[in-house]
Order: C-alpha cells, then sequence, then structure tokens
C-alpha cells in the first residue's frame, strides 16, 4: 500500500490547519456563509437534510487496517457509530459537527487520509478495480497509476476550478468492475503487440440527467505519456466546457457536442504541442510508487482443502458464501473475499464502528492488513488463504458480515437518497430494503444468479440506476415519491444504457414490479441465460406487458 | 425576482455548529420541533423572514427558507415529505435524530 512521503503529509497537515482556522472564523463570525460554504465543500464537508455529511477519501478503494480502524474510531467519537461506504470507494459520516470536523481531519491526517477533492469541480478521488493486484485476470495493478493521478490532481492548480467536477476510473482488467465506461475519463490497461504497457482512453461517459457511455479517443498510450494526455483532456475540457449552464457542463456534453473524433483530434493536438515538455515523473518516483504496490508475499497452496470442501458440503449457507463472496486470487491457494454490507433489510453500504474494527482485525489475520471498497459499496479481504475461509466466515457471520449475496439481487446498490440528502426527491434505502426482504431466500436468490440493481434517490444517479440490470429512479411527483423502473443497463465492459419501461410506481408498487420482472426472466430464460443476457435477447416488450398488466 | 411561494409557510433552516434543521419559532426562537413554528402567508412571509433573518444572524443559524406548510390538528407541519423528514430523522434510522426527542442531540 502507498504510504505518504513528507511531502504528502506536509500538504495534507497544513490543509488541516488551515481548515481549522477557517473553521474558527466561521464560529465567530468572521466569515460569513456565503465566504464559508466553498471552503468547507473543498473539504468534503457538505450540508445535509439532518447534519453535516464529511465525505473522506479512500484512495482507490484501498484501505489498511489501520486506517479502517480509524474510519471506526471517527464512527465512534464524534459520529452516531456508524459510515456509509460509497459508490465512489469512499465513506461518509452523516452527524459530524462543524466544530469537530477540524479534529476528524487531524484523526484522518493521521492515518494518511483526507477528505480533500471530495467535492468541488476538481478531479475526485480516482476508483478502480476492487481486486487490483490480486486478481489473475488483470494486465497489470491498476493501482500506482492511479496514486500517480493521485499525486498529478492533487491541488492541480489549472483543473481546481474546471466547469464541474471530474472523475477518472482505471482497470487493469479486461473484466471491467470499476465501471470505466461510466466516467468522464475511463482507462483501461492495455498491452501493445512489442509487449509494453499503456492505455486505452475513454472520454465523456457519465450518468445523471444524460446518460452518456465513454467513448475510445485514443486505443494505446504509452506509460511515459499516461498524465501528459490527460493533461491535454483536460485542458481542453477546462478551456471548452460549457460554464453558463451547469446541467451541460460535464465533458461528455462537450465530447457529444463536437463529436469525440473532433474532440479527440483537439486532444491530440494539444498533447502534441505540450509533449515536447513532458510531465517528467522522474523514474526514481515511479518506482518508489511501484514498490508499494508490490505482489504480495504469499506463499503458493493447495487449490483445494478438505476442511472448506467438508464445510460446504455439510452447511449450506457457507456454500453458498464460497460461490457467491468468493473468488480466486492471482496466488493459487488464495481468494479475494467479499464483505456483504447489505444484509437483508439493512442499509446498503452502512458499516458499524464495531463492524470497522472487526474487518480489520480479520484484516490483519488473514488478508495481510488490506481491506478494498467496491463501488458495489461492499468490502473485499484481498488476500486470503482458502484454508482460511471457514474461519473467516464464521467470524464475519457472527457480526452480520456474512451475508452471502454478492452479486445477486439483493446485493443492491442504494444511494442515501431523501434519508439524508438533500437533493433527493425520494428514498432510496428502504426500497432497496423491501426489496432484500422480499427476496430472501437464498435458494431463490441464487436461482435467479446475477443480477444488478440499482437505486437513486433522484437523477443524480450517484445510485448508477442508469447501469443496473434493473435500475431504480425515485422521482418527485406532486410531493408524492414515485419510482421509474428501467431495465437493460450495465457497468461492465459490454456497458449499455438502461432503459425506462414505462410509467413509475408507489413504494409497494416497484416493488411488485421488480419480482414481475423476475418472473417474467424466469419463464424465459435460457439454459445459463443470466438476467441481462435474457433481456437483451427478448428486449423490453414481454417485461412491459407483464409488469403493466399486472397492474 | 423569485416567485413568492404560495399558502402557508414556515422556515426552515439549520444549526451552524450541529448542522441540525430548525424552525423559527412563533416566540422568535430556532426550535427542533415543527409545532412550534411560526406561519404566514401572501403579505405576511417578509416580515417573518426578516424577523427569521436578524434571529438567524444572532444565534448562528443558516440558510432560512420558506417551506410548505399544512395544517393537522392545531399545528403546522412541514407539507412535503423532505421536510417531514427534517423535521423527523431519517425514516430508516428511527433511533436516530428528532423522532427520538427535540433535543436528542443533547442526551
Ligand atoms: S442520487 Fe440524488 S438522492 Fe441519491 S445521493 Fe445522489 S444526489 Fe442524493
Amino acid at each position: 500500500m502507498y504510504a505518504y512521503d513528507p511531502y504528502d503529509k506536509e500538504i495534507v497537515n497544513t490543509r488541516v490547519e488551515e481548515f481549522r482556522d477557517q473553521v474558527n472564523r466561521r464560529l465567530s463570525g468572521e466569515l460569513t456563509e456565503e465566504e464559508f460554504r466553498p471552503l468547507r465543500l473543498m473539504n468534503g464537508l457538505y450540508l445535509q437534510l439532518h447534519a453535516y455529511m464529511l465525505r473522506v477519501a479512500i484512495p482507490y478503494g484501498t484501505l489498511s487496517s489501520v486506517q479502517m480502524r480509524r474510519l471506526a474510531l471517527i464512527a465512534r467519537k464524534y459520529d452516531k457509530g456508524y459510515g456509509h461506504f460509497t459508490t465512489r470507494q469512499n465513506i461518509q459520516y452523516n452527524w459530524p459537527k462543524l466544530v469537530d470536523t477540524p479534529d476528524i481531519l487531524l484523526d484522518l491526517a493521521d492515518v494518511e487520509m483526507h477528505a480533500i477533492q471530495t467535492s468541488g469541480n476538481c478531479i475526485r478521488n480516482v476508483t478502480t478495480d476492487q481486486f487490483s493486484g490480486a486478481t489473475a485476470d488483470e494486465i497489470a495493478d491498476p493501482r500506482p497509476y492511479a496514486e500517480l493521478i493521485r499525486q498529478w490532481s492533487t491541488f492541480h492548480p489549472e483543473f481546481s476550478f474546471l466547469p464541474r467536477k471530474f472523475k477518472i476510473a482505471i482497470t487493469g482488467a479486461p473484466s471491467d468492475r470499476a465501471a470505466v465506461k461510466w466516467h468522464d475519463i475511463g482507462l483501461v490497461v492495455r498491452k501493445n503487440d512489442a509487449g509494453d504497457i499503456g492505455f486505452e482512453v475513454l472520454v465523456g461517459g457519465g450518468m445523471g440527467r444524460t446518460p452518456v457511455i465513454a467513448k475510445t479517443i485514443r486505443d494505446f498510450i504509452p506509460e511515459a505519456d499516461l498524465l501528459g494526455y490527460l493533461e491535454a483532456i483536460l485542458r481542453v475540457y477546462n478551456e471548452q466546457g460549457r460554464r453558463d449552464n451547469k446541467y451541460k457542463a460535464r465533458i461528455k456534453i462537450l465530447v457529444e457536442a463536437l463529436g469525440s473524433d473532433t474532440f479527440a483530434d483537439l486532444v491530440e493536438k494539444e498533447w502534441q504541442t505540450t509533449r515536447h515538455h513532458p510531465i517528467d515523473v522522474p523514474e526514481a518516483e515511479i518506482k518508489r510508487i511501484e514498490a508499494f504496490f508490490a505482489p504480495p508475499p504469499l506463499e503458493v497452496l493447495p487449490e483445494q482443502d478438505p476442511a472448506v470442501d467438508e464445510l460446504a458440503a455439510n452447511n449450506f449457507l457457507f456454500h453458498a458464501f464460497l460461490k457467491n463472496n468468493v473468488r480466486p486470487h492471482k496466488v493459487p491457494g488464495h481468494v479475494n473475499v467479499t464483505i456483504s454490507l447489505k444484509p437483508h433489510g439493512g442499509i446498503p453500504g452502512d458499516a458499524t464502528d464495531a463492524q470497522m474494527d472487526l474487518v480489520a482485525d480479520l484484516a490483519d489475520t488473514y488478508s495481510l492488513g488490506e481491506i478494498r471498497v467496491s463501488h458495489e459499496q461492499n468490502l473485499i479481504l484481498p488476500h486470503v488463504a482458502r484454508r482460511d475461509l471457514p474461519e473467516l466466515y464464521e467470524a464475519l457471520s457472527r457480526s452480520g458480515l456474512g451475508t452471502a449475496n454478492v452479486g445477486l439481487i439483493s446485493d443492491i446498490i442504494a444511494c442515501p437518497g431523501l434519508d439524508y440528502c438533500a437533493l433527493a426527491n425520494a428514498r432510496s434505502i428502504p426500497i432497496a430494503q423491501n426489496l432484500a426482504k422480499r427476496f430472501d431466500d437464498i435458494t431463490r436468490l441464487q436461482d435467479i444468479g446475477e443480477l444488478k440493481v440499482k437505486i437513486s434517490g433522484c437523477i443524480n444517479s450517484c445510485g448508477h440506476h442508469h447501469a443496473g440490470h434493473i435500475g431504480i429512479l425515485g422521482v418527485d411527483r406532486k410531493g408524492e415519491e414515485v419510482y421509474q423502473l428501467l431495465l437493460g443497463g450495465s457497468g461492465a465492459e459490454d456497458a449499455s444504457k438502461a432503459q425506462i419501461l414505462g410509467p413509475g410506481f408507489d413504494e409497494n408498487g416497484i416493488v411488485d414490479a421488480v419480482e414481475t420482472v423476475v418472473a417474467v426472466y424466469l419463464g424465459e430464460r435460457q439454459d445459463g441465460e443470466k438476467f441481462l443476457e435474457t433481456y437483451r435477447r427478448i428486449g423490453a416488450d414481454p417485461f412491459k406487458e407483464a409488469v403493466y398488466e399486472a397492474h | 425576482m423569485a416567485k413568492k411561494p404560495v399558502g402557508p409557510q414556515m422556515i426552515l433552516a439549520n444549526c451552524l455548529r450541529e448542522g441540525r434543521a430548525l424552525f423559527f419559532g412563533r416566540d422568535g426562537a430556532w426550535h427542533a420541533e415543527p409545532a412550534l413554528a411560526d406561519v404566514a402567508e401572501g403579505d405576511g412571509l417578509d416580515a417573518l423572514m426578516a424577523k427569521a433573518r436578524a434571529f438567524a444572524d444572532a444565534n448562528n443559524v443558516i440558510d432560512p427558507v420558506f417551506i410548505p406548510a399544512e395544517q393537522k390538528d392545531d399545528h403546522y407541519y412541514p407539507a412535503h415529505i423532505k421536510h417531514v423528514m427534517q423535521a423527523k430523522g431519517p425514516s430508516v434510522r428511527p433511533d436516530l435524530g428528532y423522532q427520538v426527542s427535540p433535543d436528542w442531540e443533547r442526551r
């Protein structure tokens, strides 16, 4: 894992003290709210429905056990004993007091964390595959590049006031688990014919009120040119992106308006002009960063373990856990374990301080002290020996963390919605809870198979409903919460935009409608077909007929 | 010029220190309980907001805004679900927020 150098430490600590001064000046009345608001937002501090909300960056979703314990401590000491892991691999605290926030930031800085650039029109936390560095299907671990981008983009003076916020995602594997095509810039690690590492560059993806899937503007940019090329993209966007209308200010609107070929030409031109003055990252610095992400020192172990097999044969829930939450590691005899933060009836993405502490302890015991956060709002222990699974499962289950539903219909992404969020039109969480309760039976869940449900409480789409196999969008119809049903989206390498099926439903109707959709799928699916495959084969009509006939 | 809100309105704001939602009361103070809120409509709105702003500045309360109110029994309450939520606390955490008690924060 990356460790701060003295420079990182200094800028983060300086920012904490600067913010402490700003908070004091606000509390004394020296700063007005208008003056203070942009300053608090630059430090990730929002004002939501019930309280302030602090969004803390988890760079590329990687945490050490020490950091996780600190997140637990903050939840306990300054908040209400829990935190919410988000679709951007961050954590949000829902109840911090303004007066405490400088101390929270100091506690975070102490473990090399911060809340900088988690708000505002700047380059936000870079996100990536939660299995990076621990999966056999990747070409290269994307985290050293994500870290390089983090360093380049943090406090980048030219890109601190972009037309709108800017999100970069990177994957090192052809299986896209980071939804790169839904980002302002998506990077896919590629190897060229000569065997050199580089990146396919996609631009202009995004959700919100205008969902767009990113387009490739360069098939291969060599590793050494990555930052220069990113800078060229950002510069073109910064100069030409619209600032007159915030709904048209994201890069996706610019790319659509110009056409991706023209946009690519502009970037190329900009890059050719500046590449003679490249952003020289010293070789030593690259090596220094890479060293932090060296492959974990894991011993090769047998692929099978008799104790695991025996428990799986005798314990149905462990069998399901093995099937759904566990996947192979690149080192034989090891696995990645996904800890579901979607207990049936629970709040997607929420974890208590005690659960965070437990995950930290389990990471120390079983996963070299490392934890990941996925954009699907789950936690991952990336480096677990297969033989340790029975013990690990037992410990997780005892604490409500053993739900064996990863990738299944109850593993729902849901944004905070109207229960917390000041921008929301409708609640998301109760819909997720009711759906999970409706599909509570693990046998039924497994029979349905992979099915990604994603729920947003407003068109800002933090719950990724556009990319849901089943997407749900909460809207406000004359003060009533109404839910639109969308089908056929994907956030993976086969990215697609979900389409609205028809008129919306109330809180109960939407759960019934999803059940009808599932029934149509089960009736129509052919051998081994997943929900999305069936939907793509038969189209929306059979679903539409069944759903609206029933209402 | 912004359009004047229609119908009975109360004023909702946030406490600077904690961020909690507060209603401007008939007694000129800020309260967590919407039942204590002062209500005005039409020509009375400007005066109510002027009074609330003066008290906001003095009490470290931020962003006062009108929200629609509706009468139930003897009192007015927020009409829109968003403001009902603010008055109560998250529906998915009945153990948190003002729904527990008005002075929940201080317990
Ligand atoms: S999608 Fe809307 S309701 Fe949900 S968290 Fe984002 S802004 Fe809030």
